[in-house]
């Protein structure tokens, strides 16, 4: 495991030398970010000019939202989305081949071989965000609404990884599926907004089978002194169990893989 | 100087290729169509602020026709631009007997015309399904060939603005960043996609018509529901009017400063 992790970290490290070959435009693109960042702010500030609350939801509860989905965001953005932005072609070239027969856990490089820098500027600025809204005394800080909102943070990271092993597997499967990356911005689109917003049907469906209100509205319930500690409980079993499903896929797939490309 | 036989035989061309991929454009409707829902929902689930005009009808009907418009204004010359200077394309493009941006115009306009294809549908489907919860009195069929106009020169604006950015791929690697900033962030706060235009504060609104992203997809709309009185057309168009001509400058200048630079290589 060990020397997996040093041998990823040598990846990453080629990854971000290959990004600064181009500082000019790498620097700009962390400024590009912070600017997008602040531009969704600034959405938010505006429609509540002509909203009060959003289901419920004031505009501080949103800012909430908008720090731990930026958060979430930059996160897969960074380590995972440009891994998945290249496995279209990769399976269509017969990249991948190659990558299977390295003597590694080849999940793991599939998905965290590349790394891309560029919304550095998003990161920073929503963790800024999380702490002006904690010093504007937004948040309920007590041991229990933190540990709960750790615990939602760390379901949400695994339920994104999960969805990115499902995706990756599926791209594998179908051979042709270069929209992959089209997906993840979908399923971003809705956790942009809280789940309350949608109608009772669709709620239901992002609780259980497609667990998106995990990602963003209960951690940011959770810390805003809005949810109770359920959704917390529910969010980490179904996160624990979309790992294990996305595994079995994974491994029924790499089982099947039969080489597409040359 | 027309060259309209070859431009049509490329765009026949261009459809002939995109039709080829009939499941990827599902997969790309459902991503047209997805964000402006999901901002429907948000506004039909708000407590509405003291002064805004909107009810939850307007919201409905302007989110509905956000896809149509959206797709039919946007431009995506920006991303094959940078890519035909980088792999030496350009080269080629640039000794056929037409101007040589013209294949990457129609391009996109084949992606915009073939995207009618499912949005038409979709749009008449969602007004017939939820047409008990619109307020029909605004409408007016003369202003229909209005709104088309007003979508034709919407769309000749975002054209220019990304031409503009575009051509910026002689000097830059990547445009992806500029492009954001001057026409994905900037474009849905003023533009109308997060929130109508016509819903903005009072001095945010006048910064809004001033600018060209309005043109682009809330104007249309807001012609299309009868909500403008003749003079904010006519005052519309002028606006957009001003903006065409300052990037048909733009857009001109780049690209001769560009070309001049420009050493071909690959191909």
């Amino acid at each position: 495991m060990f020397s997996q992790l040093k041998i990823i970290m040598k990846l990453w490290k080629a990854s971000i030398i290959q990004s600064m070959e181009y500082r000019g435009s790498f620097i700009f693109s962390i400024f590009a970010n912070f600017f997008d960042f602040i531009f969704g702010l600034l959405q938010y500030l505006v429609f509540f000019t002509a909203a009060k609350s959003i289901a419920g939801w004031s505009s501080d509860n949103m800012l909430a939202l908008y720090s731990v989905f930026m958060f979430i965001y930059s996160l897969q953005f960074i380590f995972l989305y440009p891994n998945i932005a290249v496995l279209g072609e990769m399976v269509n070239t017969g990249g991948l081949d190659l990558l299977l027969t390295k003597p590694l856990d080849a999940r793991l490089f599939v998905l965290l071989r590349k790394i891309s820098l560029e919304e550095l500027g998003s990161l920073s600025t929503s963790i800024v965000l999380f702490i002006w809204l904690i010093s504007k005394g937004v948040f309920v800080i007590t041991f229990q609404s933190v540990l709960l909102f750790i615990i939602s943070i760390f379901s949400a990271l695994i339920i994104v990884y999960s969805i990115y092993i499902t995706l990756t597997a599926l791209a594998i499967m179908l051979e042709k599926m270069e929209d992959a990356s089209e997906f993840i911005w979908s399923l971003f689109s809705f956790c942009r907004y809280p789940t309350d917003i949608y109608p009772a049907k669709m709620k239901f469906l992002f609780f259980t089978f497609f667990p998106i209100a995990y990602i963003s509205t209960v951690p940011a319930q959770t810390i805003s002194g809005l949810g109770s500690t359920e959704p917390v409980i529910y969010g980490f079993i179904i996160s624990i169990l979309s790992l294990l499903i996305s595994s079995a896929i994974w491994k029924k797939t790499i089982r099947s893989y039969t080489s597409a490309g040359s | 100087m027309l060259h309209l036989k070859a431009h049509a035989a490329i765009l026949k061309a261009y459809l002939k290729i995109m039709l080829t991929y009939r499941g990827m454009m599902i997969l790309h409707l459902f991503r047209v169509v997805l964000m402006p829902l999901v901002i429907a929902a948000a506004w039909l689930s708000i407590e509405k602020a003291d002064g805004n005009p909107y009810e939850n009808s307007d919201y409905l009907l302007y989110y509905l026709l956000v896809p149509l418009v959206m797709n039919l204004t946007n431009s995506r010359s920006v991303f094959r631009f940078p890519v035909s200077v980088r792999d030496g394309t350009l080269s080629r493009e640039l000794i056929k007997p037409y101007p040589p941006l013209m294949n990457i115009v129609i391009e996109s306009f084949t992606n915009n015309l073939q995207m009618l294809l499912y949005l038409v549908p979709f749009t008449l489907i969602s007004v017939f399904l939820f047409q008990s919860h619109f307020d029909f009195s605004f409408l007016s069929y003369k202003m229909v060939p209005i709104s088309i106009l007003a979508i034709f020169f919407g769309a000749l604006t975002r054209l220019l603005i990304s031409g503009s950015i575009a051509l910026t791929g002689f000097w830059l690697e990547d445009v992806t960043t500029l492009n954001l900033l001057l026409n994905g962030s900037i474009w849905a706060l003023l533009g109308g996609m997060i929130i109508p235009v016509a819903t903005f504060p009072e001095k945010i609104r006048q910064i809004a018509e001033l600018l060209p992203y309005r043109y682009m997809l809330s104007f249309p709309i807001e012609i299309f529901s009868g909500r403008l009185t003749t003079l904010a057309i006519y005052k519309g168009f002028a606006v957009m009017f001003f903006w065409i001509i300052i990037f048909s400058f733009t857009a001109r200048f780049i690209w001769k400063r560009g070309i001049k630079i420009y050493s071909a290589y690959g191909g």
